[in-house]
């Protein structure tokens, strides 16, 4: 697979960040947040999924191996799944995938696991900033993988 | 099917006047999509949403055969179902429809960022259209309705949903746990606004639910398995006395599970005395001509009320809620007693007396002579009981003066809490609770009595703390959903499950425990038994999916193909290998 970097002509790097939100609490968070005007940077691309526990790690790996410098999930608080769980099942597959990347020698600082309800804008907006200020400290992730 | 065919995609860039068009270059994403591969035909246009824009839609389908389509526009949270109809109605799967947020997620939150914003909704696009070519065309399926309700609660609430019910020609089996019909407010001396006592009130919706041909009342039964799907539930009923179980065919269910009174322990001295009592026991004291103190038979000459005993409390998990009952109730009660009493005075936080006719209690009281008295927030009055009287002190905002009062009779209005079998019921229905611990509606303002769980229903107090008219209100409108899919007979059904694919299964039994709707068994038909999917109750999460260890389940319109691909869209992409055909 061709690995594209946004390196712009100046030298000016840009993280890529892929942002799996879940239909029920996240994905309508961030509606809410365009909805009230809430300003984030524009590096995240949203894919909506219904849930987070419909993420299997190998998602976030082939992300982070596709050339994504950074993959924020968010889904809905603990208590509050649409599907009663599946969060809680994200959470724990979390974990291992921590590890996982951190034995491919790739900062776990470039993934973020957030909840954030349809009505938590702010939140939804500011863990993008949040993930975006992490990797942009990293830098590019192809300097990461061995 | 049209998904055998070579996909002909057309792209549909929404201006929303100015909302997206104000702050990025619609134009170019659109000229950029009509260079992508598979793509046919593609537009920018003022507002897709409306007659006209669909009508292109559906014109351009005709014209250019168009077999898929991307509209790029608003959150499809919002207009999904509206682009799904127009592209079914020209003959394409509601499958084959993808929706791009340009506006919520893009234009909106990114105002002042021209350039940026752009690039963002141009990689949105072309993610869509990889995502769209990958989109199989699924069947929209329906399922029968077993024309029979559960109602589970025999309180008012489940009374007013068995009778609208039965009354429309449809059978309805009542399930309560207690020996009696009627609930909460069947104990109560006095519901407001009404001078009538609960039990007066419910007597002649008691006796039509007794006597109606198609109501079967199950007491001293509580529910024990709740199985199946919407229209077609297997529910088994336990009688708590006997232990005698029964099954049952039905096709909904109401949830009027009710309340609990909330016990104030640690609030108020509450415990401490006999005569320190909440307001739901106040009102289960039968009537009489004057008070008297539970502890010694003596005339109450002192009577006080403190409000939001366990309510509005920020900070405290189920306890942060108004009770919305207390306010109304307390007037009522305190003005009521007024004339027994030497001195009644209601210490509260706030007065909410919000419904109708409740306002007028509200006046009722003070016009009786009634005092109330604002005590601050965050310094709630104190009740002492260690001098052998109920000292309650505490400050008035109004007067800003720190004052004490020796009461006969302290009663708090406490919380509506749920009860403690709502967690029981919450899983047995697969129901989600919200923070205040009641039922979660499936949606907060447009479907308040409809649940997650397709075909149930929730009512009165299981749905949120509220008074008797209220939960009557929402019992006649769970009643209403109940009978419009018993009517109809047959529903609809998502498309969008799980499906195993028979040769990858190894057996391992994952994908059955991650289910959280018990919609995977294992098919021992098969040897080895292979992992088998019941349709109609899978709700799409796709754990299932996430957790197969051999790759053996598709989750329809949500592939890993179908994700895999949007991300290498947006990653992998380079106009130069386009061209080449060798990129998405």
């Amino acid at each position: 697979m061709t690995v594209q970097t946004t390196e712009k002509k100046n030298g000016d790097w840009e993280p890529r960040i892929v942002a799996y939100c879940c239909n029920w609490c996240s994905y309508a968070g961030a509606d809410l947040a365009g909805t009230s005007r809430i300003q984030y940077p524009t590096n995240a691309r949203i894919l909506r999924v219904n849930c987070t526990g419909r993420l299997s790690p190998e998602f976030i790996l082939a992300a982070l191996d596709m050339g994504a410098d950074g993959v924020l999930v968010s889904g809905c608080h603990p208590g509050d799944c649409h599907y009663t769980s599946g969060n809680l099942k994200a959470r724990a597959r979390w974990a291992m995938m921590e590890t996982a990347i951190e034995q491919a020698g790739v900062n776990p600082k470039r993934i973020r696991l957030q909840w954030a309800s349809a009505s938590e804008a702010q939140i939804f907006a500011d863990g993008v900033k949040t993930i975006i200020e992490q990797v942009r400290e990293l830098g590019p992730i192809r300097s990461e993988w061995k | 099917m049209s998904d055998t065919q070579e996909p002909r995609i057309g792209v549909f860039v929404c201006h929303c006047g100015h909302n997206i068009a104000g702050y990025l270059d619609v134009e170019k994403v659109a000229k950029q999509a009509g260079d992508l591969p598979n793509v046919v035909y593609s537009v920018d246009e003022m507002f897709m949403c409306s007659d006209a824009g669909q009508q292109l839609i559906k014109d351009k389908i005709k014209e250019l055969n168009l077999n898929r389509v991307v509209v790029a526009s608003c959150s499809p949270r919002m207009h999904e179902p509206t682009f799904r109809r127009a592209v079914e109605e020209e003959g394409v799967n509601r499958y084959m429809f993808d929706q791009v947020n340009l506006r919520e997620h893009v234009s909106w939150c990114h105002q002042n960022e021209w350039d940026n914003a752009t690039e963002k909704a141009w990689d949105l696009v072309r993610m869509s259209v990889a995502r769209t070519r990958k989109l199989e065309s699924l069947p929209v399926k329906t399922v029968k309705v077993t024309p029979r309700t559960l109602v589970v609660g025999g309180g008012i609430a489940g009374l007013r949903a068995a009778m609208d019910i039965a009354e429309r020609g449809f059978e309805v089996v009542i399930v309560e746990k207690d020996s009696e019909l009627g609930g909460h407010v069947r104990k109560y001396t006095h519901i407001f606004p009404t001078d009538q006592s609960g039990a007066e009130i419910l007597k002649p919706l008691i006796k039509d639910v007794k006597k109606h041909k198609r109501i079967t009342v199950m007491l001293n039964n509580k529910v024990t398995e709740f199985d199946g799907y919407i229209g077609n539930f297997l529910v088994t009923v336990k009688n708590q006395k006997t232990g005698t179980e029964e099954k049952l065919d039905i096709g909904t269910a109401i949830i009027t599970s009710g309340f609990e009174p909330f016990k104030p322990k640690g609030y108020y001295s509450y415990g401490e005395s006999p005569d320190i009592i909440t307001l739901a026991e106040l009102q289960e004291i039968p009537r009489s001509e004057g008070l008297v103190r539970p502890s010694d038979g003596k005339p109450v000459k002192k009577l006080v009320f403190i409000g939001c005993a366990g309510s509005r409390e920020p900070g405290n998990i189920g306890h942060e809620h108004c009770s919305r009952y207390c306010c109304s109730a307390t007037a009522k009660a305190a003005s009521d007693l007024a004339n027994r009493v030497d001195e009644v005075m209601i210490l509260y936080q706030d007065v909410r007396t919000y419904g109708r006719g409740h306002e007028e209690l509200h006046r009722l009281a003070r016009a009786n002579h009634v005092i109330y008295s604002k005590f601050p927030r965050d310094m709630k009055p104190n009740v002492d009981t260690t001098s052998g009287e109920i000292r309650i002190t505490w400050r008035d905002v109004l007067a800003a003066a720190d004052l004490q009062i020796d009461a006969d009779l302290l009663v708090l209005s406490s919380a509506m809490v749920p009860p403690e079998d709502i967690v029981e019921t919450s899983k047995m229905f697969s129901l989600t609770r919200s923070p205040d611990g009641f039922f979660n509606p499936e949606h907060i303002k447009l479907a308040p009595l409809t649940t997650h769980t397709a075909g149930v229903m929730i009512a009165g107090t299981a749905q949120a703390a509220k008074n008797a008219s209220e939960s009557v209100i929402d019992a006649s409108g769970a009643a209403a959903k109940a009978v419009a899919l018993m009517a109809a007979g047959e529903v609809e059904i998502e498309s969008t499950v799980s499906h195993v694919i028979p040769d990858l299964c190894s057996s391992c039994h994952t994908c059955v425990t991650a289910c959280p709707y018990g919609a995977i068994s294992m098919d021992s038909e098969h040897d080895p038994p292979i992992a088998i999917v019941q349709e109609a109750k899978c709700k799409g999460c796709g754990t299932c999916a996430a957790a197969c260890p051999s790759g053996a389940i598709v989750m329809y319109h949500s592939t890993d193909d179908q994700i895999m691909t949007m991300v290498e869209a947006f990653l992998c992409y380079s106009p130069e290998l386009a061209k080449r055909g060798e990129s998405v």
